[in-house]
């Protein structure tokens, strides 16, 4: 199963670090990543697809954990229908 | 006032009476500042010593403990005790020293990235980088740390950040704690309270959870009210009161077999502060195979992740307790699990003259009064203290569930001693983890703690072994330690005195000779190298298959 993850997250030096290290432990796969800043240099935005076997949740409840990970929501690539959002 | 003051005053503030470390290049500002505070700072023997007194503080007295050490070898130090309190759900605030901010990324001496280090092994980390954001950093180490499902948080400050002028402020954000129910959480009560009215063979299984969210009295009332029986995982013993006629053990891989039969044979799972650890659940698809499951828990994380639950919790614990408290009508099926609890009850008339270390622990639980704290290492006599001792609250039983450390029972002893100084403290190791951190046996002597220390020696690497024995065809690969040290003259290098004992007969004598003892005291128990954990269920299995004995 693939997922589209976008998510809005403080701008710290070591946010997509901890992000990718959730995705890689959790059993995910990163495909693709853009990131764009937003909020005037306050925040950025993260667009991820990543797949796995498992479940998006199994993957969404912990990135939703990150002290830095302001919202996040998560589409299923093959429908574009929300699969878990926050 | 500068940075390393302002710290200084920040754990003041946060009510920090004691801290556990070590000094080094980069945190000297820190020790420097230290010398004119309130807060007494015990020094270890080793960094990794000091996080795991950080835990054992913690956990032995529901405060947040801290731990300090230097950059570089200091800071990886820690980073087995973080991992322990990440997985155990503590609340630890780690500072570290870092090299000054301009020699950050240049391999300067003693330099580490810890913050990178530690990603995996806390709930956040922090790099300082800035004087002005030094306190406010510091406060929310402390909430993150206590927040939600609480856990270690490290907050890295370079030494210029340390020696900066700096102005020590008050939390900027004010944390409310209030919680009102909304009508999905009123929504979900009533569907459990449906399930629980419509469930024959309803069982709580209780975790570590409870005792983190302060929720033991409301979980007491609610067993009490509803007349549910009841399992714990190894983090929740002592959540159940020991003398709860529905209580039926610890479930899953050396648990009981009354509460291993219990739960495979329910057909609801009230889960309380648990996550279906593979050490509680076995094989998992056939764990508790006919229950529908609420879960209680703080942590989204933890729900759906190992077995789908049927409603879900995550308000606070105690308010939810509360609102399920009304009484069930389990009478026969509670009478049920009473007749397996009588029909599986520890046996200790086990032939011979060695000393059987279940039953020396039963011995000794009868001993120690109910506030007394037990910690323990990991291995075959941790998995026996779980089986044979009756802990009256989780705070009286430092145990190192989810990473399994090693290492672990001695600092964290130190730690409760610290935390408690009113209570007896009790170590129980075996040969192998007391070795791991046996150099924090002067931090014993240089605070003269009266830490009693029980060392069952069996001369082996047992839990290890005992695999080898049961699973690898009785080849004993790196588990013999015949090489032991005389560890009562090690004890006396520390200042310690200790005996050994051998037979059963000395038994009795020698824990209340141990009890009697104003200060510290080993005492050295020499069993059979090859006895082993029972039941077992064999990796892989399902919790109905439990091993026993082989006669």
């Amino acid at each position: 199963m693939s997922f589209q993850l976008h998510m809005q997250c403080h701008k710290q030096p070591d946010v997509v670090e901890r992000i990718l290290r959730v995705i890689r432990h959790r059993g995910f796969t990163l495909n693709s990543m853009s990131m764009a800043p937003s909020n005037c240099g306050e925040k950025i935005e993260l667009s991820m697809s990543v797949s796995s076997l498992r479940p998006a949740h199994l993957l969404t409840t912990q990135v939703e954990k990150l002290h830095d990970v302001v919202a996040l929501r998560c589409l299923d690539t093959a429908s574009n229908h929300a699969a878990i959002s926050y | 006032m500068n940075g390393a003051e302002a710290i200084v005053q920040t754990l003041v503030h946060h009510g920090v009476d004691t801290v556990f470390g070590y000094p080094g290049g980069t945190i000297m500002p820190v020790y420097d500042a230290l010398l004119d505070s309130p807060i007494e700072h015990l020094l270890c023997r080793h960094e990794q010593g000091a996080g795991f007194s950080a835990i054992g503080y913690a956990r032995s007295s529901h405060r947040t403990g801290v731990c300090i050490a230097t950059s570089g070898p200091g800071a990886t130090n820690l980073i087995t005790a973080l991992a322990d309190a990440m997985m155990d759900s503590v609340p630890i605030v780690a500072i570290t020293g870092q090299v000054p901010t301009n020699a950050i990324g240049t391999d300067a001496f003693q330099e580490i990235d810890i913050l990178g280090l530690s990603m995996a092994c806390t709930k956040h980390s922090f790099l300082v980088t800035e004087p002005d954001m030094l306190c406010q950093t510091l406060h929310q180490a402390f909430t993150l740390a206590n927040s939600g499902r609480p856990g270690p948080v490290l907050v890295d400050i370079p030494k210029d950040i340390q020696q900066a002028p700096a102005s020590w402020h008050p939390p900027l954000d004010l944390v409310t704690n209030g919680f009102t129910p909304d009508k999905a959480a009123y929504e979900n009560l009533h569907k459990a309270q449906e399930l629980m009215l419509s469930a024959s063979r309803p069982i709580a299984y209780i975790g570590g959870g409870v005792n983190m969210a302060h929720a033991t009295d409301e979980l007491r009332h609610f067993l009490q009210v509803t007349g549910l029986p009841s399992v714990c995982t190894l983090k929740g013993l002592g959540t159940v009161n020991p003398d709860n006629e529905g209580y039926l053990g610890m479930l899953g891989m050396h648990g009981n077999r009354a509460a291993n039969t219990a739960v495979q044979g329910c057909d609801l799972l009230i889960v309380v502060g648990a996550r279906f650890d593979d050490r509680v659940t076995g094989k998992l698809d056939t764990f508790a195979p006919d229950a529908k499951v609420i879960h209680i828990d703080i942590d989204p994380a933890e729900v759906h992740k190992r077995r789908a639950a049927n409603v879900v919790f995550h308000q606070p614990m105690q308010w939810v307790m509360k609102e399920l408290s009304s009484a069930l009508p389990v009478n026969e099926w509670l009478c049920h699990c009473q007749r397996l609890k009588a029909e599986h009850q520890w046996q200790y008339d086990k032939p011979g003259e060695d000393i059987y270390a279940p039953h020396l622990l039963n011995q000794l639980s009868r001993k120690l009064p109910d506030n007394a704290i037990i910690s323990c290492d990991v291995g075959q006599h941790q998995m026996w203290v779980a089986q044979h001792m009756a802990f009256h609250h989780t705070r009286n039983h430092l145990t190192s569930g989810g990473l399994g450390t090693m290492g672990f029972g001695l600092p964290a002893a130190i730690g409760a001693a610290i935390a408690r100084p009113g209570d007896t403290v009790t170590l129980v190791s075996g040969d192998g983890s007391f070795m791991m951190n046996v150099q924090e046996l002067n931090t014993i002597r240089r605070r003269q703690l009266p830490i009693k220390i029980i060392l069952l020696d069996n001369q082996k690497l047992g839990m290890v072994r005992q695999w080898q024995e049961l699973f690898y065809e009785g080849r004993y690969s790196e588990t013999d330690l015949s090489d032991n040290p005389d560890f009562i003259t090690l004890a006396n290098a520390f200042g310690i005195g200790g005996r050994t004992i051998t037979h059963r007969d000395e038994v009795t004598s020698a824990l209340d000779e141990m009890l009697s003892v104003n200060g510290p005291w080993l005492l050295h128990i020499r069993i059979d190298a090859m006895e082993n954990v029972w039941p077992l269920v064999p990796p892989g299995a399902s919790n109905h298959e439990m091993l026993e004995k082989r006669s």
